[in-house]
């Protein structure tokens, strides 16, 4: 047992943190939230080029060849600044539904260029009528001459901005079958416009008569049902490790400032409403962290309950990390709401990364239909 | 990152040497858990556990611990939670967290005196702490000892003490100067049970259920002029605030704990076993989603509890995290007792041999969760530690450090 990161892992966190330092203060990022983009393609490039983004890919299509804990090691340090941009989308969440879903020339073409920076690959699964599950996909693909023609809207599609390549969930066939299309942005017909509201990347994604060919369906084949939801729940704890990450920054601000605001004639962190605050902000952080963590230890080391662990790290955290940042504002009372402060940009983030890849409400219906049955004590010894 | 103990084909081998050693040992017992006969079988288990070292099994050799690894003492506490026991199988609860803190602090003579009975399970120790006007406010004990010769004298009251099977020995802490500065004035002593002065007298709380799992009650105990050796006073005389942040230390919880989720299943198997009233319950939203409810609080209480045994055990630095780990589980067996009586309905409340074949548990545990918010330090006493812990509106150098809890 041994709970700590690993000496690699230590030094990539340090890597991370002065590359942030150097190149993505706070300052910078409450800017990139102004922007169009609502991200810096500077930083996305040096990402890549660091190899950091293929962290996850496996070294035969260009990747690091890392395990889940070291990429959520590294995002979590992401997720510490507010660092926006479709790193997990692209080099995380579409990664791994290109190895999971894709040909052997699928994965080959793709992920290298995934890895570099050169793709940048989002998924577009949901719909107006809202859901991470294959059931939340309605929007058909007909068949015309050999290729396929996409007509329809996806909606709060995550980091669709800037994407070059939009992985599109359609039902094709007369069956409905699911299947993953890999549409090139800049195709006629394809428009993305970010959303505006209280969203952070989340895009609405239109496909007017977008012809692709039949060639950009991920796989053989087969049913794609179960790898797009393997893909989607090992990418899940690396996401949450993000909101770790922005909870933990949520955590410290908060110290800072009850130590520095006086009030009364003494530090507002004196007063034990303001001190319960802090706990119950510290307490949603360290069950995020520590269920996200056994989550992606159960997966990098093969041991079962995954699944179970994926579902309940995601739902743990993405309710920790509203609850983190709430606590914080209430900590910071006025000053937290400050635009130029800093927090409100993890107030963001943990609005929208709630619904990334699945809500709590989704995760626990997962969850349940597990556990109903679900063995909790693997003996050690066998 | 592991969150599983590795272990050696020696450490596999000690663990099949140990369960068929325990196949052996566990008592069978029958009825209520807690009745006088069970009770003399789980005593019988800590003697026969201690006689091996496999009570405190990595306390030091030369004192009647085991002097085994932590692996070990993993591979223990493990198959002891197969049974559903914890080391030892009783209540003990002077043995353990004084038995700490006299390593700590003890000299060798006492040490050599009288750790062995503790760590071979030879005796049973209550802690002594609370009194009726220090409940939070440790420090302001007004049970006094005063030194005679070579013996102090002490007269007091302690309340909440213990367990319904008597002890041997009392670990306690007393005022040792009624002039002195505060922390500064207190001593902790190891009292033998039987010493003229004592008055034992019960106390019974919610959770006494008459009959069945959890049954037990408190007591209240008197010392009217009960002389003590002066050698069994511990870590020097009014050095007793010191001493505490040891004992305290672990009974915050930092000693943390390796266990299995036992209640998420017990409760779904018990939902599975009741009656039906049309679709069963396992099949409607509203209880799955209750049943995932229960695993996220008991499945983030294990992890508090696992963290904190791993960073104790290999002696990481600590700050808040034993507070943390015991305030969250008083809260989190209280949200848990809740869901359990809505997903349960009214049978979480039984102990009816007719309705209940569970044998009270989950009445026992209703009524726990409510009992245990306080022992061991209230839960809003845990939140002020950590508040000092994580140095919340204090300066870096304000911040106050864990207590010591190794030699």
């Amino acid at each position: 047992m041994d709970l700590s990161l690993s000496e690699e892992q230590q030094l990539l966190k340090q890597g991370v943190e002065d590359f942030i330092a150097r190149e993505a203060p706070l300052e910078a990022v409450i800017e990139l939230a102004d922007s169009e983009l609502g991200y810096s393609p500077e930083h996305y490039a040096r990402v890549a080029e660091l190899g950091w983004l293929g962290a996850a890919i496996p070294e035969q299509y260009g990747g690091a060849g890392l395990g889940l804990t070291d990429a959520a090691v590294l995002f979590e340090a992401f997720g510490y600044a507010a660092l926006p941009g479709p790193f997990i989308s692209s080099g995380v969440v579409s990664a791994l539904i290109v190895e999971e879903a894709g040909s052997e020339e699928q994965r080959a073409e793709l992920l290298p260029r995934i890895a570099i920076g050169q793709a940048i690959a989002v998924l577009a699964l949901t719909e107006p009528g809202y859901g991470w599950g294959p059931e939340g996909v309605h929007m058909r693909a007909a068949s015309r001459n050999g290729d396929y023609v996409l007509d329809g809207v996806k909606l709060f599609v995550h980091d669709a901005i800037g994407a070059t390549h939009l992985i599109t969930p359609v039902r094709t066939g007369d069956d409905g079958a699911l299947s993953l299309l890999v549409v090139d942005a800049s195709a006629p017909g394809v428009s993305v416009r970010r959303l505006a509201g209280f969203t952070g990347s989340e895009c609405v994604v239109r496909f007017e008569n977008v012809r692709v060919p039949a060639s950009a369906a991920l796989g053989e084949g087969g049913a794609v049902d179960e790898a797009l939801d393997r893909a989607l729940t090992k990418a899940a704890p690396v996401l949450s490790a993000y909101q770790v990450g922005g909870g933990q920054a949520a955590f410290e601000m908060a110290v800072d400032y009850s130590r520095e605001r006086r009030q009364f004639g003494q530090p507002i962190g004196r007063f034990q409403h303001v001190q319960n605050h802090i706990i119950q902000l510290v307490n949603h952080v360290d069950a995020s962290r520590w269920t996200t963590y056994e989550a992606l230890w159960r997966h990098d080391s093969g041991k079962p309950g995954f699944e179970v662990a994926s579902h309940l790290a995601k739902a743990v955290t993405s309710e920790g990390f509203v609850h983190a940042v709430n606590y914080s504002h209430e900590v910071h009372a006025g000053v937290g709401v400050m635009h130029e402060y800093g927090l409100t940009l993890f107030t963001t983030l943990s609005r929208s990364l709630y619904h990334q890849l699945g809500s709590p409400r989704y995760h626990r219906r997962r969850l349940a239909d597990l556990l109903v049955d679900h063995d909790l004590g693997p003996d050690p010894l066998d | 990152m592991d969150f599983e103990p590795a272990y050696t084909p020696e450490q596999r081998a000690f663990r099949a040497e140990v369960r068929a050693w325990l196949e052996d040992h566990v008592p069978h017992v029958e009825g209520d858990q807690d009745s006088d006969e069970n009770y003399a079988k789980y005593r019988q288990l800590g003697r026969d556990l201690g006689a091996r070292g496999w009570l405190r099994p990595t306390a030091p050799l030369e004192y009647g611990g085991g002097g085994l690894s932590v692996d070990h003492a993993i591979v223990l506490a493990e198959e002891m939670d197969r049974h559903d026991l914890t080391s030892p199988p009783y209540y003990d609860s002077g043995g353990s967290l004084g038995g700490a803190s006299i390593l700590v602090w003890g000299s060798e003579e006492q040490k050599r005196r009288l750790l062995p009975p503790i760590f071979r399970g030879e005796t049973v120790t209550w802690q002594l702490l609370t009194g009726p006007e220090a409940g939070s406010d440790l420090a302001s004990t007004q049970t006094d000892a005063v030194r005679d010769g070579d013996e102090y004298v002490i007269n007091g009251t302690k309340v909440f003490i213990g367990g319904s099977h008597g002890a041997d020995s009392f670990w306690t802490i007393c005022r040792t100067d009624r002039e002195g500065a505060r922390h500064q004035n207190v001593s902790w002593f190891m009292i033998p049970s039987d010493l003229p002065g004592i008055t034992v007298e019960r106390m019974y709380l919610l959770s006494d259920g008459r009959e069945g799992i959890g049954r037990g009650y408190k007591n209240t105990i008197y010392f009217d002029n009960v002389r003590v050796p002066a050698e069994n006073l511990v870590g020097g005389e009014n050095n007793g605030w010191r001493v505490a942040s040891t004992h305290l230390e672990l009974e915050h919880g930092s000693g943390g704990r390796i266990a299995r989720n036992v209640w998420f299943e017990r409760t779904r198997d018990r939902l599975r076993s009741l009656p039906a009233n049309g679709a069963h319950p396992l099949e409607d939203a509203e209880t799955r989603g209750l049943l995932a409810d229960l695993f996220m609080e008991t499945e983030v209480q294990r992890l508090f509890e696992l963290r904190n045994f791993w960073m104790n055990r290999t002696h990481q630095d600590m700050s808040y995290e034993g507070p943390q780990a015991s305030y969250y589980r008083k809260m989190s067996g209280l949200r848990a007792s809740q869901i359990m009586l809505e997903l349960l309905g009214p049978y979480a409340q039984l102990n009816d041999a007719e309705f209940d074949p569970t044998g009270g548990r989950f009445d026992s545990y209703l009524r726990n969760a409510i009992v245990s918010l306080h022992p061991g330090g209230t839960a809003d006493i845990q939140k002020v530690i950590m508040a000092r812990r994580i140095g919340i509106g204090r300066g870096e150098s304000e911040r106050e450090r864990a207590g010591r809890t190794v030699e």
